[in-house]
């Protein structure tokens, strides 16, 4: 593709190095898996709802506000767009008791080593939101002399989410957590507030919208 | 020590330095300064008694002029340093030999501790001197790596970025500046 | 067991950062420790270094814009203003009055949002966690105003060569003017729940002094110094823009100490209240953005430009080569230098007056580490 020759050979030494870490680190990772291991004994699917609910209920993120997208997600958190209402409370420093992670910023040479450590920190069932376009690709720092930004988070973890915006409003936040709710339990958040705004596009024969 | 002085450039051309007064207007400072790389260390004691404050320290690749043979590697090193009291900046610059060593002020201003360890980073020059000369903005692995070196194709010579008096936003009325040649050394 | 063995069994290192609960960024310090005394802060930069100096020199000067937002989001737009500002006195673009009254309005207006994040963010460290919702109920107000005419909330690149993008019409300035007076309103709360709060006092004074020659030698500016009785504020001392037609005091503390540096920022808020009045009552009519060339040839030569940021003085350095891609351009950051202090300041102190000193310094990482 004539976009491999655009990039400079650094970049393609940072791909090398994101694949490098990614590979180096524990078997979970290297294979996407977030399941919990073998999987139990025995399954019913009343009990599987129920804890599915609850885990969507009571996401838990971990705080790793990089650079700008961290003071949106602040924003969110705050009262006017208040996470708080969809389980989200508690912010909590240590990946130990945190099962969301938001990875809102650029990740670069340095920090790609110390995102697979946290995320290798944090027990399963874990998800993954990457917040921002510096997450995503690398947003406005993948350019051609690009010698430092690796371009995206899901060069070295397994994404569940995509947020995009530079940066992104917080209610695409909260979009995005509702995004992995409807992820894990199958259905979206019933309540009315949470419901798609109608589009005018729905006007229009012929186009399916939803 | 707390000298009233009127007038630096005065003071500064009687230490022994090629000091040039400048338009703050158009550029920025007031005093332009040109350091042979063992008058550094001088003229950092001179500007601290005086009572500056060092604004950065950075660093600039030219193409090295292969006709005066001073053995220049094409690395600049630009100081700047302003004051608490009145308005008055002043811009040194001195040109690094081949070997990339020039002195290392951090035990006059000890903030060019960082500015002295992120020049090294980016352009190689190496401070004597200095107490700690490890990556500070590049990874550990990448200490031989010095990313705003460019390439050959894109150097230019001091002169070409250099100030003159024939660019053409200069005001005819203005005294005359001085030749350009000192500029180049 | 010996007096001796017993201080070495309390050594330790211990890592903060680079990730931690304080909002500052991604920030590195390794603390040398004994027991609960801080020996040796060494910080560690680095991890948030996205190549801005690289990025300026490989496009053509507009293309920048972008990323002096990016630099320090808390308070993008007076890194704006230095940047068309610094390509302005280098191409000789003249800038209509009406557009310089906007950019100081727009920049006084993020200085105080600047200001608010930052006291809720500390006192967030501190512990304390009623302060920050207020902060920020305070600057979604401020926010809104500002993206009625920028479009963004955060990273703004609203200021163009020449001028300003957009002109502001009178629901800005009712709306402006409306913020003001519930500001002003708003000072009771904090100075109640947080000025005069026994435990916020014992937490902030006498701790991490810094004296002017301390200053000197390490290149502290903004808030940081003016906290330890220097007046040197960049809009009084080498003033750009319209700042000296509008009256404003510059507030300076004495000690230097924590406490010092809360209430010049604490005032600096009513200052910028004061500007943002002034302005509005006299601002004149006219275009907001005057007429460039396409293409901006940068004449052969360097230029600098200085602004006061919310965290001190931010200085742009450009050396031109006759295009219109800067061949150099230096950008330096006030936090830089205002960190730098560290190692020094913080020898032989105890954990949390580590975490307050932090907190007092006001860092924004990604603009240390451009």
């Amino acid at each position: 593709m004539g976009e491999e020759n655009k990039r400079s050979p650094i970049a393609r030494d940072l791909d090398a190095y994101a694949e490098f870490l990614r590979s180096e680190s524990c078997r979970p990772v290297a294979e996407g898996g977030r399941e919990y291991g073998e999987g139990p004994l025995l399954r019913m699917k009343l009990t599987d709802t129920i804890l599915k609910l609850c885990q969507a209920n009571s996401l838990w993120p971990m705080t790793f506000g990089i650079a700008c997208c961290a003071i949106e997600m602040m924003g969110t958190g705050m009262a006017r767009f208040d996470i708080s209402r969809y389980g989200s409370e508690v912010f909590r420093p240590s990946p130990r008791q945190s099962d969301l992670m938001i990875v809102a910023g650029t990740v670069n040479k340095k920090l790609a080593p110390v995102l697979l450590t946290l995320y290798e920190q944090m027990p399963s069932p874990k998800w993954v939101i990457a917040l921002g376009n510096c997450a995503i690709s690398g947003g406005p720092f993948k350019v051609k002399e690009n010698y430092n930004v690796i371009e995206g988070a899901d060069k070295l973890i397994p994404v569940d989410v995509y947020v995009p915006g530079c940066p992104p409003r917080p209610e695409g936040l909260i979009e995005g957590i509702l995004k992995v709710q409807e992820k894990i339990t199958g259905i979206r958040h019933p309540l009315p507030q949470n419901r798609h705004p109608k589009s005018p596009l729905k006007k229009v024969k012929g186009l399916r919208v939803k | 020590m707390d000298k009233i002085i009127k007038d630096f450039k005065r003071y500064f051309i009687d230490q022994g330095f090629d000091a040039i007064e400048t338009d703050h207007e158009r550029r920025g400072f007031h005093l332009e300064v040109v350091l042979d790389v063992n008058q550094v260390r001088k003229f950092a004691e001179t500007a601290y008694e005086l009572g500056f404050y060092l604004v950065f320290v950075a660093g600039l690749h030219v193409r090295p002029d292969e006709e005066n043979d001073n053995g220049n590697s094409g690395l600049e090193v630009v100081y700047q340093f302003a004051r608490y009291d009145r308005p008055y900046r002043v811009k040194a610059r001195a040109s690094v030999p081949k070997n990339l060593n020039i002195s290392s002020i951090s035990d006059i201003y000890h903030g060019a501790d960082w500015h002295e360890r992120e020049t090294r980073d980016l352009f190689g020059v190496i401070f004597d001197g200095h107490p700690n000369l490890k990556p500070l903005l590049l990874s550990e692995e990448d200490v031989n790596f010095h990313p705003l070196l460019k390439e050959e194709a894109k150097l230019k010579t001091l002169h070409e970025v250099s100030w003159s008096p024939e660019t053409p936003k200069s005001d005819p009325d203005k005294p005359e500046r001085k030749p350009k040649d000192s500029l180049t050394q | 067991m010996l007096e001796s063995e017993y201080q070495e069994q309390n050594r330790f290192f211990l890592n903060m950062g680079p990730q931690h609960p304080s909002t500052h960024g991604v920030l590195l310090i390794v603390l040398e420790m004994n027991g609960e005394y801080v020996l040796d802060p060494q910080p560690v930069l680095g991890f948030i270094h996205r190549m801005h100096e690289k990025m300026g020199e490989s496009r053509p000067c507009p293309g920048f814009m972008p990323n002096t937002a990016r630099m320090d989001y808390v308070c993008a737009l007076p890194y704006n203003h230095g940047y068309v500002s610094l390509i302005e006195r280098k191409a000789g673009i003249e800038v209509p009055r009406r557009a310089e009254y906007i950019r100081v309005i727009t920049s006084e207006l993020n200085r105080i949002a600047s200001h608010l994040l930052w006291l809720g963010a500390y006192l967030l460290d501190l512990g304390a966690f009623t302060p920050i919702l207020y902060g920020f109920d305070d600057r979604e107000h401020i926010l809104d105003i500002l993206e009625s005419v920028t479009g963004s909330r955060l990273t703004y690149c609203y200021y163009r060569f020449g001028g300003v993008y957009q002109d502001i019409d009178d629901k800005f300035v009712e709306a402006t003017r409306a913020f003001i007076k519930r500001l002003r309103k708003r000072y009771v709360i904090y100075e109640k729940l947080v000025t005069q709060n026994i435990i916020f006092i014992k937490r902030t004074e006498n701790i991490g002094i810094v004296s002017p020659d301390m200053a000197l030698r390490y290149g502290i500016t903004g808030p940081n110094l003016r906290g330890s009785g220097v007046a040197y504020d960049v809009r009084k001392n080498e003033p750009y823009s319209v700042y000296p037609e509008f009256d404003f005091e510059i507030p300076v503390g004495e000690q230097g100490d924590c406490l010092d540096r809360y209430m010049v920022r604490v005032r600096e808020i009513e200052q910028s209240l004061r500007i943002i009045e002034q302005a509005l009552d006299r601002l004149p009519d006219g275009p907001v953005r005057s007429k460039v060339p396409k293409t901006i040839k940068l004449s052969p030569g360097d230029c600098n430009f200085a602004v006061e940021a919310a965290r001190g003085e931010l200085s742009y350095y450009l050396v031109g080569d006759g295009t219109s891609t800067p061949y150099r351009l230096k950008v330096r950051v006030p936090s830089y230098s205002n960190l730098s202090c560290l190692p020094e300041l913080g020898r032989g102190i105890l954990l949390p007056d580590l975490v307050s000193i932090l907190g007092s310094f006001d860092l924004v990482i990604p603009e240390m580490d451009r």
